[in-house]
């Protein structure tokens, strides 16, 4: 059984709260999967009219814009919400469905005619940047620019945040769609109205900058972790391909143990008591979905990855209003993957690795990984 | 094998043998609309939200802690308000009406 490590294990056990610096600011995370439930449903106490700074550590360095839906409350939320929601419904579509288990078949095909491929530059950004291109219904050569972001636009790579090229490009696509509309995520965006008001551009950008931000370095790790633990247990592959009907309860278990998104943020508007913990007005709470995810009370030996865990009721795609808009297509592509590598692959060998870990003052936690090689090996039919 | 009526927004009465594990399963079998269980059942996402007929509210095993919790997500819920994921079929459920909540 593969024990993954809970970096909040023992603070969990102290207390519900931990204290946690970041850049000289002190937050309290909470760490419990009832408590987070609750923070994240009482949006009045814990609100996200707070731009740039849901994140932790904020962004305000990295974009100028606020990100839509994510940073308003209701009830302007609803609103702002409901504009886009049918983009993010349409990785349920039989025909989208198709067009992203086409996408992971040619993936997989190119892996398998290879000695080693780089997991996360030749597999993981591509099947990410091209699902995405689906979703908001864009041409699929437009993720040829995509996948030059790297992995975490804000962070990745050669040190240079991408952010700016990614605000400057999504600008030129508005006001191209403008100029030529179709039914794409800009075009309709361009077109959309909120309180009887055309959207602005500022509005508009912070639609695309958390599409593009939001949705990617998660889907990136996710998809890189799900090969490395099949490769580290092959067995589990071998159990998927056994009864397929697993990959829907085996999606859930991956994206309880490697939620790739620690934790976010809320501002409180007027000074609360967080679980013994003073915050003042304006300040700042955690909302720490990976260590609820692993709340001993809840589940049962929390840090072993069960490929059948049922119940289940993690938060990696939060709780409450602000739920994440990309599951159906996290979903998609996850169980995708999942369902081909046990239909097509018969063992994966590791190469080379190095994991990407987030450091900071008061915990360090394995997100994903900045380097992964492997040597796909194919089932004799497939 | 139970027969378990679905009672859409629409009004509309779908009555339907079920052969699967728990009763989202089933809905989803039978293509029954406004019962989408996005997490494969396993308790996370609520979107498997039903209302059972009254008379059926003290008959069903009761909701454990953690489903309540997640039902508290899904809008507009009530005391019959259950999560139809964590419905195992049994035999005793023979003759259950369940209504779907309308979309948000
Ligand atoms: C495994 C992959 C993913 C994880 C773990 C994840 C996680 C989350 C979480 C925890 C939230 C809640 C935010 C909050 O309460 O403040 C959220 C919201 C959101 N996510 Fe995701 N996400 C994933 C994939 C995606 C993808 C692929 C997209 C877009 C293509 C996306 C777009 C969004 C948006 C737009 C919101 C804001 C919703 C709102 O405020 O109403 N996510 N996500
Ligand atoms: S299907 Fe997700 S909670 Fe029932």
């Amino acid at each position: 059984m593969t024990q993954i490590p809970d970096p909040f294990k023992e603070a969990k056990e102290k207390g519900p709260v931990l204290a946690a610096e970041f850049d000289g600011e002190t937050i309290p995370m909470i760490l419990k999967l009832k408590d987070v439930r609750a923070a994240a449903k009482d949006w009045e106490t814990y609100s996200s009219d707070a731009p740039r700074r849901v994140p932790i550590p904020a962004e305000e360095n990295v974009r100028t814009v606020r990100q839509y839906p994510l940073e308003v409350d209701p009830p302007e939320h609803t609103a702002y919400r409901k504009l886009v929601e049918p983009f993010f419904q349409r990785p349920k579509q039989p025909d989208v469905k198709a067009k992203i288990e086409a996408l992971i078949g040619r993936l997989l095909s190119d892996a398998l005619n290879r000695e080693s491929i780089d997991i996360i530059h030749d597999f993981a950004i591509p099947l990410q940047s091209h699902a995405l291109t689906y979703l908001l219904n864009v041409d699929e050569k437009e993720a040829e620019l995509w996948i030059s972001w790297g992995i975490h636009v804000f962070k990745d790579g050669d040190g240079e945040s991408k952010g700016p090229f990614m605000e400057q490009y999504s600008e030129r696509m508005f006001r191209e769609a403008e100029a030529n509309p179709g039914d794409d995520f800009f075009s309709v965006l361009n077109a959309a109205e909120v309180d009887g008001r055309k959207l602005t551009m500022q509005e508009k950008l912070g639609y695309a900058n958390i599409a593009f931000a939001g949705g990617r370095d998660t889907i990136i790790h996710t998809a890189t972790r799900i090969i490395h633990y099949f490769a580290q247990n092959p067995k589990a592959l071998h159990c998927v391909r056994e009864h397929p009907q697993m990959v829907n309860t085996a999606a859930e278990e991956f994206f309880r143990m490697f939620i790739p998104l620690t934790h976010l943020g809320r501002v409180c508007p007027h000074a609360t008591d967080v679980h013994g913990h003073r915050v003042e007005a304006g300040g700042r709470v955690s909302l720490c979905w990976s260590s609820a995810n692993r709340d001993p009370d809840v589940f049962e030996e929390p840090n072993e990855v069960k490929l059948d865990r049922k119940p289940n009721p993690h938060i990696s795609f939060g709780f409450g209003v602000h739920n994440c808009l990309g599951a159906h297509h996290a979903r998609a592509i996850m169980r995708g993957l999942i369902t081909q590598l046990g239909e097509r692959v018969s063992h994966i060998e590791i190469q080379e690795s190095r994991e990407l870990v987030e450091n900071e003052a008061a915990y360090d936690r394995m997100v994903g990984y900045e380097l992964l090689t492997a040597r796909f090996t194919g089932l004799p039919s497939a | 094998m139970p027969n378990i009526t679905f009672v859409t927004a629409d009004g509309k009465r779908q009555t339907v043998e079920a052969t699967a594990e728990n009763v989202m399963e089933v809905a989803q079998e039978h293509g029954i609309p406004g019962i989408d269980g996005d997490c494969g059942g396993v308790c996370s996402c609520s979107t498997c939200h039903v209302k059972v007929d009254e008379p059926w509210v003290g008959r069903l095993p009761p909701a454990e802690d953690l489903e309540s919790d997640t039902l508290s997500f899904a809008d507009d819920v009530c005391h019959c308000s259950r999560l139809s994921c964590q419905i195992p079929v049994t035999e005793e459920l023979d003759g259950l009406v369940v209504h779907v909540p309308p979309p948000a």
